[in-house]
């Protein structure tokens, strides 16, 4: 075992905001870096060397909630509590177009994978807008507020709430399939084939479906919420915060119903974030505490420390570079902090 | 990185128009420094200033486990999850509730929601009560019932707007329904900021702290009079009653408001925790101390009393005034002196609600594995029907003190202060909903060793 292998992680940049980095993302080819926080502030940094290119405060009123970087173009889109979405120019600090979608918060904000078009929730209600900000088409009310979306490789747009998870035609918004289970669904993870829908519940598990054949299974016993849901590449291994450890089930062969998943054991609190890379099965893991760890899971199903940081406080959200090189890392106390991979 | 401490939470319930956004808005604009953070389920109309208020959507969860100490709410989650990621941190939280809200799910989220408890902590549950309107209410509706079950504080509002008397018997409807509950009384939510907020009524090693029990007095006395005399002789007169004898203690420089006929209240019951001095008719009854007057003969009967300056005396007596047509008089002009202030304290025990109080109260030691078995059977069968619970035990062969408090079938209990030489006994309090007082009385003392 190399020593060197387990030490820190080369911390590449790192830069403070004014406060709580909430959400984030990097643009297609890793250039730059779109950051949003709790104050409703916005700002853009290089992607290598972490200097600002611009920022603006207070353009959400009451705080800043979302942020989705456009899959090709230079530009992003951010939500916030003043029920808006803002489409803005990346590299000037100018809005393309400002959508009062209504009173209340705007909780989620996603572009579709080929960039035509872009979903945000608000309530009970999603809507979806062309890329140039005009609505599409909206739903009738959700059973309660949606608590998060996400776009299938196929282009469907998964909603989830209280209760369900729902596919809909994201051009046409018609309802493709709707899964129901007596909880409630706090986040949503997509196997790359888009046929298991995993959701972490708020009764400490995990929920999933394959949605070929409607079969659903819960995994249960989670000492916290299992709010953090990462699925590989292959769509083969799902990785679980919830607990202190990461937890890694295996879809492989007849699992993961009866098999022992992987136990990631490093963190000494809740684990609040995980992503698998975008190429291979490196996983990046935060927790409660900032404690970020670097992880390799090998292809007989070993798993290895590569490496470990720390940030300030608690790890909000972690970001791979589309090229895998380098992983952000938003904290609670306003910190983005990148590491080189 | 440094663990921040908790922020407290109240939850304000109470029907529409019982006065929570007055209250609300008297709580802002005191002079406190805090910063507070206001969620509103009801869109009020009344604006309020200085704080962040943020609307939401009453959203009830059940898990599929159909566990009803599951059932969060999803509104408060959300709303708190994401106050909780500012770097400036609110000092306070206020939740305020629709008149209709089911606090058991508000109250659960703070326990049953690790991502909430661990950064926020329930304070107290304040519910406001319209005391004109209420008696109709607690007829009507399963929510305000519950409301007052759960509160830590009941708030009996616009009591402008009601008779003494009709307050006297809400209060001692309240009470009897919820013997935890502190009762204030307000004209127009008026209330001491202090007396809702920072209450640590979910932490009852603080709780205990300052105050050695759970219950609110049952008083000794039963009815005060409250009235204004000059200087000389004046006799209390009585007609025939139902009882041979009355206790009695009168106060001097007695207030007429209603927290100064509290505060010597108080004062009262260590006078009568001493034995009465026996008094016959026509002898004189000493000032604030407890006497034992004679009534055992026939026909009416007086007592003198002997004023030495202007001021108003307080009479705290062991019936009502109409029982024996309590009547103070003034000595030689035989005029009849009307009562300033009159009220009533004892609960009635006739009361039809199906929302009651149990208190337990058993010195002595338990046995760990007997109650543990006990508990998880009464909160088993009965935790639905449990909206609260506090208490603290003396189990045997433990230095220390245990408290405990529920809300349905949560229970958290842990050691406290070691009793020392304290005497050792135990204290439960149980709020629900058609309890069996024998049953549970009869189970918790087969636990005592």
């Amino acid at each position: 075992m190399n020593a060197q292998s387990l030490g820190s992680l080369r911390t590449g940049w790192s830069v403070t905001l004014d406060d709580c980095a909430l959400s984030g993302g990097w643009t297609s080819e890793g250039n730059e870096f779109a950051v949003v926080d709790a104050a409703g502030g916005v700002s853009v940094f290089d992607g290598k060397r972490g200097d600002l290119i611009w920022a603006k405060k207070n353009v959400h009123d009451g705080g800043a909630l979302a942020t989705s970087v456009h899959p090709s173009k230079s530009k992003f889109a951010t939500t916030g509590q003043d029920g808006r979405l803002i489409i803005w120019n990346l590299l000037e600090p100018d809005t393309e177009k400002v959508i009062d979608i209504g009173k209340g918060w705007a909780e989620n904000v996603s572009w579709s994978p080929d960039g035509n078009l872009i979903a945000t929730s608000l309530s009970k209600t999603v809507y979806v807008y062309s890329a140039s900000g005009e609505e599409v088409w909206r739903t009738s009310d959700h059973q309660s507020t949606v608590s998060t979306i996400a776009w299938t490789n196929k282009g469907e747009l998964a909603t989830a709430c209280y209760g369900q998870v729902q596919f809909l035609d994201g051009v046409s918004g018609n309802l493709i399939q709707k899964l129901e289970w007596k909880g409630s669904l706090v986040s949503i993870a997509l196997s790359s084939d888009s046929d298991i829908v995993a959701c972490g519940s708020q009764d400490n598990s995990v929920h999933f479906w394959r949605r070929s054949s409607g079969k659903d299974s819960k995994m249960s016993g989670y000492p916290f919420k299992p709010s953090a849901l990462s699925f590989n590449k292959k769509g083969t291994l799902l990785a679980t915060g919830g607990s202190e450890a990461a937890t890694v089930w295996n879809f492989e062969g007849d699992g993961p119903e009866g098999t022992s998943p992987l136990e990631l054991d490093y963190h000494a609190d809740a684990i609040t974030s995980l992503l698998f890379s975008n190429h291979s099965n490196r996983l990046v893991s935060g927790c409660r505490n900032g404690t970020v760890v670097l992880w390799e899971i090998s292809p007989n199903n070993t798993p290895t420390k590569l490496g470990v940081g720390q940030v300030a406080d608690t790890v909000a959200e972690l970001y791979w570079r589309p090229d895998d090189r380098a992983v952000a890392a938003l904290d609670r106390q306003g910190g983005v902090t990148v590491w080189r991979i | 990185m440094n663990t921040p401490q908790k922020v407290p939470v109240t939850i304000l319930t109470g029907f529409l128009g019982s006065g929570k956004t007055t209250l609300l808005n008297r709580i802002l604009s005191e002079e406190h420094g805090k910063r507070i953070a206001v969620i509103e389920n009801e869109y009020g109309e009344v604006g309020i200033d200085q704080a962040l208020v943020i609307d939401a959507e009453e959203e009830i969860f059940e898990m599929s486990n159909g566990c009803i100490c599951c059932t969060v709410r999803g509104d408060l989650i959300r709303v708190l999850s994401n106050l909780m990621k500012r770097r400036d941190k609110f000092d306070y939280v206020l939740v305020e509730t629709t008149g209709l809200a089911d606090p058991g799910p508000v109250a659960q989220t703070f326990f049953m929601d690790e991502d909430i408890s661990s950064e926020y902590a329930l304070d107290g549950i304040v519910t406001l009560v319209d005391a004109f309107h209420i008696d109709q209410q607690l007829g009507r509706s399963d929510e305000s019932t519950e409301q007052i079950a759960f509160a830590d504080v009941v708030v009996l509002n616009k009591t402008d707007l009601a008779s003494g008397e009709g307050l006297d018997e809400i209060e001692t409807r309240i009470r009897e329904m919820n013997r935890m509950t502190k009762i204030v009384r307000a004209e127009n939510a008026d209330v001491p900021v202090d007396t809702v907020l920072n209450l640590s009524a979910f932490n009852l090693d603080q709780a205990l702290e300052r105050r050695p029990t759970f219950l609110e007095p049952e008083y000794p006395f039963e009815w005060t009079g409250v009235y204004l005399v000059e200087p000389g002789n004046y006799k209390i007169q009585f007609d025939e009653g139902p009882d041979p004898s009355m206790s009695l203690v009168i106060t001097t420089d007695q207030g007429s408001d209603d927290s100064d006929l509290r505060d010597n209240a108080e004062k009262c019951v260590r006078y009568y925790a001493e034995d009465g001095k026996s008094i016959l008719p026509d002898e004189t009854i000493p000032m604030n101390t407890h006497v034992e007057l004679n009534l055992a003969s026939g026909g009416s009967k007086s007592f003198d009393i002997i004023i030495d300056k202007p001021m108003q005396i307080g009479l705290y007596a062991q019936h009502t005034a109409e029982e024996f047509n309590i009547q103070l008089i003034k000595s030689g002009k035989d005029a009849v002196v009307s009562a300033v202030v009159e009220r009533t304290w004892v609960a009635q025990h006739e009361h039809d609600d199906e929302v009651g109080s149990i208190a337990i109260e058993k010195d002595g030691d338990v046995d760990q594995e007997k109650l543990n078995k006990w508990l998880s059977k009464v909160l088993g069968e009965k935790g639905i029907d449990i909206f609260r619970m506090k208490g603290f035990l003396s189990i045997s062969g433990d230095s220390r003190r245990f408290v405990f408090q529920g809300v349905h079938m949560l229970f958290d209990a842990k050691p406290d202060r070691s009793w020392d030489d304290m005497p050792r006994r135990n204290q439960l309090v149980f709020i629900g909903r058609n309890l069996d007082e024998d049953e549970m009385r009869k189970g918790f003392e087969e636990c005592l060793v």
